[in-house]
């Protein structure tokens, strides 16, 4: 069944079994450090005079304060940490998927095969939103799991943590699904990462600054952090913004990079 | 039987049609016109960089050609990935997964290929004497030769296509090797088989593909070839020969007397040289070093266009 997809999540299980462990770690940390920020309303006040712009991209703002269980862990977590690490995961796998075996000079064994490259892009696609969909089940899992322990379940239902999880693998995947394109289109692996990697730097940096440059607004509502952090997933649940375009423009990436592999020459 | 001389294009395993591919301003095959019939071997020779492993790769769909045309087995593997199900192939420079275990990557591609068959893979494995048991990585470089001939000849393809075989096998794996080529051939398989060494070519290959700067220079049989081959002749008199005996002999490019010996290099027929050495003085030993194709392989690369 899917030979090729099951072998590209078989080299990459060990990659995932660490990943997973540094993940729960993570959650388990975070898990252990909140009942100090709870009880230090010091902090709230902090963080209260921060400019909106700033308190956006942490996740807070509104009635939302740092000690609460939502701030807490949207500024400490979603907002930031497990979106960067998911990201990194996925881009990193999906350079592999295609340019970095190219590299390897072991992607033309594979298609020596009866296997159409279309195929392979697919199964290979197939297998990094596997990958993906399992770090961030198992990071969720390990956060609804603890959460109850600290009182961070407050408020937020399990469905809510799992929403804010799902969000933030939609984030990884649109760049994830831009290192895939680049990389497929090109075959070449540091342009893949380069690319994603730079992008979601400025989607960021966007992010936070169209508070401030109102220019950027436009700017700003193509990034994929802004349908991430202005829907606040933990506390509203996933809005449309949130998973419709994300998986909008990982498809058309997908196949857009998928149609230009299939008719170039290898490297 | 030789392309040119034998049926309609049609029933040619492998067929090239005036296949050119560029590379921005480097061509790297041009124009190549090649045909491989079912059962036949042929040596595709050239120095490196010739263009072989390009020609191979159009083959396999990896690349597009830039004008002309190729077809195995009647289709071309670019547009159509299932005749490359039929195809054996291995890379000059054979890697994978190196975690992965030579029994993961031929179960693997039994997989691919439309089941697998342990019976060949036990069977070639044992015959090549690999542990398919130990990752890729901790290979030596002729074990990781040998993961790559049973990854080649596992599905018993009806077309091998193998670049640089040999490179890498100790003399004993590579008869081994020669041996499961004829076999191939012998049940119908279409073989072409690069290298840049002619002798190991010469042992299995009935015919010659000989390409030089992305040109195919000749094809012929081994047979034509070692007739046209320059020939080493070593004759001993009861006297020392004058030094010009075979000066002006017709075929002779090279001669070297030492005492009562002489050493002579011949291209084409060697019976002028034969005759200048009856009338030395008093031929007593005749010696021939045997077909030196090298010499001639070396001649038809440096030069621009033979026969």
């Amino acid at each position: 069944m899917l030979p090729v997809l099951t072998q590209a999540v078989r080299r990459r299980r060990t990659s995932l079994l660490w990943w997973s462990l540094g993940l729960a770690g993570v959650v388990g940390l975070l898990a252990v450090a909140y009942p100090t920020v709870r009880d230090n309303h010091e902090l709230d006040r902090t963080f209260a005079g921060l400019p909106p712009g700033v308190q956006g991209l942490l996740g807070l703002g509104g009635q939302t304060t740092l000690t609460s269980p939502a701030g807490y862990l949207n500024s400490q977590f979603f907002a930031n940490l497990l979106p960067v690490m998911l990201l990194v995961f996925a881009v990193g796998v999906t350079a592999w998927a295609i340019s970095g075996d190219e590299a390897a000079d072991t992607l033309e064994l594979l298609l020596a095969n009866p296997v159409s490259r279309a195929r392979v892009a697919a199964e290979r696609a197939g297998a990094v939103l596997l990958l993906l969909a399992t770090l961030t089940a198992v990071s969720a899992a390990a956060l609804i799991a603890t959460a109850p322990a600290v009182g961070l379940d407050q408020g937020l239902p399990a469905g809510r943590l799992l929403a804010a999880s799902v969000a933030c693998a939609l984030l990884a995947l649109v760049y994830a699904a831009v290192a895939f394109a680049v990389g497929a289109a090109t075959g070449s692996r540091p342009v893949a990462v380069a690319t994603a990697s730079a992008l979601a730097v400025a989607g960021f940096v966007v992010q936070g600054l169209a508070q401030q440059v109102p220019a950027l607004r436009p700017v700003q509502a193509a990034s994929p952090w802004h349908w991430l952090l202005a829907s606040d997933p933990l506390q509203a649940g996933l809005a449309w913004r949130s998973w419709v375009l994300p998986l909008a423009v990982t498809a058309v990436l997908v196949v857009l990079g998928t149609i230009r592999f299939q008719h170039r020459d290898l490297r | 039987m030789t392309a040119t001389t034998a049926g309609p294009p049609a029933t040619a395993a492998i067929a090239t049609d005036r296949l050119t591919k560029r590379f921005g301003t480097v061509t790297a095959v041009s124009e190549l016109s090649l045909e491989v019939q079912p059962g036949e071997i042929v040596g595709f020779l050239g120095p490196n960089g010739a263009g072989k492993t390009t020609t191979i790769r159009l083959l396999l769909g990896f690349l597009r050609p830039t004008s002309g045309r190729c077809t195995v087995l009647g289709a071309a593997p670019a547009r159509d990935p299932a005749v490359r199900g039929r195809i054996g192939y291995l890379p000059g420079d054979f890697r994978m997964d190196p975690r992965m275990t030579g029994a993961e990557l031929f179960a693997w591609f039994g997989q691919l290929r439309g089941g697998p068959n342990r019976a060949r893979v036990d069977e070639l494995v044992g015959r090549l004497g690999l542990d398919p048991s130990r990752p890729f990585h901790t290979l030596s470089k002729g074990n990781r030769q040998k993961v790559g001939l049973v990854q080649a000849f596992q599905h018993d393809p009806e077309v091998l296509l193998l670049d640089e075989p040999t490179s890498g096998l100790d003399p004993l794996v590579q008869r081994e090797f020669l041996r499961l080529v004829r076999e191939a051939a012998q049940g119908g398989a279409a073989v072409l088989f690069s290298s840049h060494v002619p002798p190991e070519v010469e042992r299995v290959a009935a015919r010659v593909a000989i390409i030089r700067a992305g040109r195919l220079v000749t094809t012929s049989s081994v047979e034509e070839l070692l007739d046209r081959a320059r020939h080493r002749l070593e004759f001993r008199f009861t006297d020392p020969p004058p030094a010009e005996l075979f000066a002006h002999v017709p075929g002779v490019v090279e001669a070297t007397v030492e005492g009562r010996s002489a050493m002579v290099a011949v291209d084409g027929p060697v019976v002028p040289a034969l005759r200048a050495a009856i009338d030395g003085p008093g031929l007593l030993r005749v010696g021939s070093a045997g077909d030196d194709l090298e010499d001639l392989f070396v001649t038809l690369y440096d030069r621009q266009e033979v026969g």
